[in-house]
């Protein structure tokens, strides 16, 4: 399975030192969760993953040609937009045309019902809005997932769902998933604690 | 090549959502066509109307940049202030962004002008003595406008005071678009001739802004 290589990596923001010469072997097939205390750097690393944001020194090697998908606080989707309209344009990105009734069944494996799509996304709980970002990530069928406290906002059946399709679609992806709730932690492979 | 399709595909996803959340929103549009109408009506009022054709030109032009500049400086700082922007540019391939983004503000300009130009015509009393000329100028001018709005609204998101930066930076790079569209434009309304390579010289800027707005766009 493919794996994210972290090769002497290092990083700071003005005088705080994040990461100094961390390399590290980030393995697909399994969930991988980064634990830390808060600023120990959990978020950095999955940007670092993603290459959202580049390291001062050393280098992120990623699989050639793997998409990348995200559940994190900062990105949000389109206010404007109704649930299926935001369903629709993230999965046309990446070259997806999704059917209505596919839009239902993403719908109903992160716990969204039908009318809720109707709808638009500025007047969602915020609960709602976490299960509409992992039903687009689940449309856009990316790669790599970086999910940063997914679960966050979310009740334990919304929780529950959230479990199962990661636990599903880890054999062909790269999880990364930044937490440091008990319950997602338990259900990673392996555990990577910052500081490193 | 299907790396060019998958990016035209993101292109026009683009285009039609921002489209749909300018209609859905108006604020962009109707900031644009609100001051160019009061600036319209404001220069009217005071000139009584008559005002000659260069000035009348340079005046036309001046309303399209300053609207064009209310509309355009939140391409980019509409979706960071809503959180929108870094989604989409994880979803989607930069340029494919900058693209959708400039092919939007164009449409948007152009809706701007089709208000504004009849409207402006009429009230200074003016005619338009070279229809095709004054369209073809109106459209090099608005593409050049485009290219470097978009870019500059780029540049300026992360900028504290951008309201005040987005003009200032905006207006030398477009400058070699504005000299000879005023001269155009002033011929398209007189009848007079024209020199052709003025037209040739936007053509040529216009090529030049949209490059260079694809290339720096990577570095942003």
């Amino acid at each position: 399975m493919t794996a994210i290589e972290f090769r002497d990596v290092s990083l700071s923001f003005g005088r705080r030192e994040i990461f100094r010469h961390a390399t590290l072997n980030l393995r697909g097939g399994r969930v991988i969760g980064v634990v830390g205390a808060n600023g120990a750097g959990k978020s950095t690393l999955l940007k670092l993953a993603g290459k959202i944001i580049a390291p001062d020194a050393g280098t992120v090697a990623l699989p050639e040609g793997l998409t990348i998908g995200a559940v994190t606080p900062e990105m949000k989707l389109y206010g404007a937009l109704t649930g299926a309209e935001n369903l629709a344009f993230f999965a046309r990105l990446r070259g997806k045309v999704l059917s209505p009734e596919k839009i239902f069944e993403l719908g109903r494996r992160v716990g969204l019902e039908a009318q809720a799509f109707d709808v638009l996304a500025e007047n969602f709980s915020t609960g709602m809005r976490q299960r509409l970002k992992f039903a687009v990530l689940l449309a856009v069928d990316a790669d790599i997932w970086l999910l940063d406290e997914p679960t966050a906002n979310l009740d334990d059946d919304g929780r529950e769902k959230f479990f199962t399709e990661i636990r599903d679609a880890a054999p062909d992806k790269i999880i990364l998933l930044a937490t440091n709730d008990a319950t997602e932690v338990g259900i990673c492979d392996e555990v990577i604690r910052l500081p490193l | 090549m299907k790396s060019f399709v998958c990016r035209c595909e993101q292109v026009v996803a683009i285009v039609r959502k921002d489209f749909v959340v300018s209609l859905r929103r108006r604020a962009a549009l109707a900031a644009m066509m609100m001051f160019a109408l009061t600036a319209t009506a404001a220069l009217s009022l005071s000139t009584s109307g008559v005002v000659e054709p260069k000035i009348l030109s340079a005046l036309l032009w001046v309303i399209i940049f300053f609207a064009a500049g209310a509309g355009v400086a939140g391409t980019f700082d509409d979706e960071a202030q809503a959180g929108t922007l870094p989604t989409l540019k994880l979803y989607a391939d930069a340029q494919a962004v900058l693209f959708g983004k400039m092919i939007h503000v164009l449409a948007s300009l152009i809706s701007l002008t089709v208000f504004i130009v009849p409207t402006f015509l009429i009230l200074f009393d003016a005619d338009v003595a070279d229809g095709l000329l004054m369209v073809a100028t109106l459209l090099l001018g608005l593409i050049g406008l485009s290219a470097a709005g978009t870019l500059t609204a780029a540049l300026t998101t992360s900028a504290v005071a951008k309201g005040g930066l987005f003009p200032i930076l905006l207006f030398p790079v477009t400058l070699p678009i504005f000299l000879p569209a005023i001269s155009l434009t002033e011929a398209a309304l007189t009848g007079a001739a024209f020199d052709g390579g003025s037209l040739v010289m936007m053509m040529m800027f216009d090529a030049m802004l949209v490059t260079a707005a694809s290339i720096l766009y990577d570095y942003l």
